[in-house]
């Protein structure tokens, strides 16, 4: 084995342009792909933050008793297809307002906390429930008006805000999908055209060590590690120099998008979240090394007896 | 240890060999001999399994070689030392690599392969030239380097194809020494070769072809021709 190893090495030496030509493909394909790989992530954790924010307003009439709104929520809470029910008073009402408008200290002035209704604020697991559940919860003796959140721009809004949002994940995805297929797929046919070519030049060896009892494993070996190199090294700079760039732009990304988390927060996480995608393309790069070196290989192999 | 049985082998309309039968017991040195074209090769190619002979059977240690598999035949030509007419050594690694290969071809341990190296070039006379590629060798070094790498994996059955014809007398005649040497050693060596001088100095038994067809199996008296 070790012996096939070092032999791949010198195969690479003797040719260098070969094998840099196949290491600058494959980096490419993976360093795009690390890139496709950490926004379909980020614009997935976008989608998600959307999702799962408060999303129903149940606006609760002024005459409702305290035991009457405690019923309400906890019913919402006991609910599968709710969660993160809070119920928001009068008084909390007007702070959010306050707020909000605290540059402007005349509109802070003509309210009172007595033309806020109380609230109960939730969210749904999936969206596809919403309507149903606002139906029954505008059906409630104590609930005035039910609405989306108001946050960010109304019912229609957030609806719309969320489909679109679901959209761009969708077409990300599939973009993302065929362009990593397309550079998938361009290095396995530069792998195989370089390793095919090594053949060519190893064609009078392949038959001399054909001839003295060499197996078809013995034969092969050293050029199957060989693309299992250019794969390595080609997988790896290429998530490096992503990584990199990745890493430089993560202070501005985070503060662009303020609270929603595009990437994992904490370092530990972040490391192990570029890493888990090493370990994947590493898998993939391998998987199309052999394929690649197993194609050209074979071919080449059913000329010699 | 070595049969053929009437073996035939039919390249389109050309007969290279035509219902060839010979027995070669184990420890025997034999020449093979005719004009080019007389099949010697072929008989060589047959043995390791290059080519499949057209009828008749070949059978090497109670194995029939025309039946063996296709994954099987690496075991039989790492079990024959060939030694080829155009040397087959590797290019691109020195002398003793060339016989190194042959070891991790045959799968021995590799603590062994530095000393099993240095002793068969030793025996061939090329330590000198261990760390040279094929490429910065005289034909005799080749010939020998070619030796070496048959010898080294420690085959029962040599077959050398034409060991002298790129060789001048001289050279040649050291290359037939070491063969018999070799089979002074209890190996069975089976040489091709159309150099009548080397046929009568060493009083082996002769295989001669002529158009495919074995026309004479002797074996002349070692005392006369040494004389």
């Amino acid at each position: 084995m070790i012996q096939h190893i070092k032999k791949s090495f010198s195969y690479m030496r003797r040719s260098p342009f070969q094998a840099l030509a196949a290491i600058s493909v494959l980096a490419m394909a993976f360093f795009v792909t690390t890139l496709l790989i950490v926004v379909m992530y980020s614009s997935e954790q976008i989608l998600r933050y959307f999702e799962t924010r408060p999303q129903v307003i149940a606006f609760i009439k002024d005459e409702a008793g305290d035991t009457e709104i405690e019923a309400l929520k906890s019913k919402l809470e006991n609910d599968s297809r709710v969660k993160s029910v809070a119920f928001v008073t009068k008084e909390e009402a007007l702070g959010i307002y306050e707020k909000s408008t605290a540059d402007n200290p005349l509109l802070k002035e003509l309210v009172s906390p007595s033309i806020f209704p109380a609230s109960i604020e939730f969210s749904v697991v999936d969206l596809n429930f919403v309507q149903d559940v606002i139906g029954e919860v505008a059906k409630e003796e104590i609930v005035q008006s039910v609405d989306f959140t108001a946050n960010i721009g109304g019912s229609g809004e957030l609806g719309n805000a969320i489909e679109r949002l679901k959209k761009i994940t969708f077409y990300v995805r599939v973009a993302g999908l065929v362009v990593v297929s397309a550079m998938l797929l361009t290095s396995f046919l530069v792998l195989a055209v370089v390793i095919g070519m090594r053949m060519i030049v190893r064609r009078p060896e392949v038959e001399n060590l054909s001839l003295i009892g060499a197996t078809g494993w013995f034969i092969r070996a050293p050029i199957v590690f060989e693309a299992i190199n250019y794969a390595v090294i080609g997988v790896f700079t290429g998530w490096l120099m992503a990584s990199v760039m990745i890493m430089y732009a993560t202070p501005y990304v985070l503060t662009y998008f303020g609270e929603i988390q595009v990437f994992p927060k904490e370092s530990a996480m972040f490391f192990a979240f570029l890493g888990i995608i090493l370990g994947m393309e590493l898998v993939v790069g391998i998987i199309i090394s052999l394929l690649g070196s197993v194609v050209a290989v074979s071919r080449s192999l059913r000329m010699v007896k | 240890m070595l049969e053929f049985k009437e073996v035939s082998k039919i390249f389109g309309e050309i007969e290279a060999l035509r219902d060839v039968s010979f027995e070669v017991e184990p420890g025997e040195l034999v020449f093979i001999t005719g004009a080019s074209g007389a099949g010697k090769t072929t008989l060589l190619r047959l043995l390791i399994r290059e080519f499949m002979p057209t009828s008749g059977e070949i059978i090497l240690d109670e194995v029939v070689v025309n039946k063996l598999r296709r994954k099987e035949i690496p075991k039989l030509r790492q079990n024959i030392g060939s030694v080829f007419q155009d040397y087959k050594l590797l290019s691109e690694r020195t002398v003793f690599e060339n016989a190194e290969t042959a070891l991790a071809i045959k799968g021995v341990q590799k603590s062994e392969w530095e000393e099993r190296v240095n002793e068969v070039l030793k025996l061939v006379g090329l330590e000198e030239r261990a760390n040279l590629f094929p490429s910065q060798l005289s034909g005799g070094e080749l010939q020998r380097a070619a030796l070496a790498r048959a010898l080294v994996v420690n085959p029962k059955l040599i077959f050398a194809d034409e060991p002298t014809g790129n060789l001048d007398l001289e050279t040649g005649e050291e290359i037939m020494k070491l063969l018999a040497k070799i089979k002074d050693e209890g190996k069975t060596v089976l040489v091709a070769t159309h150099n009548k001088e080397f046929l009568e100095k060493y009083g082996a038994r002769i295989l001669k072809l002529e158009k495919g067809k074995l026309v004479d199996d002797s074996k002349p008296k070692k005392k006369e021709k040494k004389e």
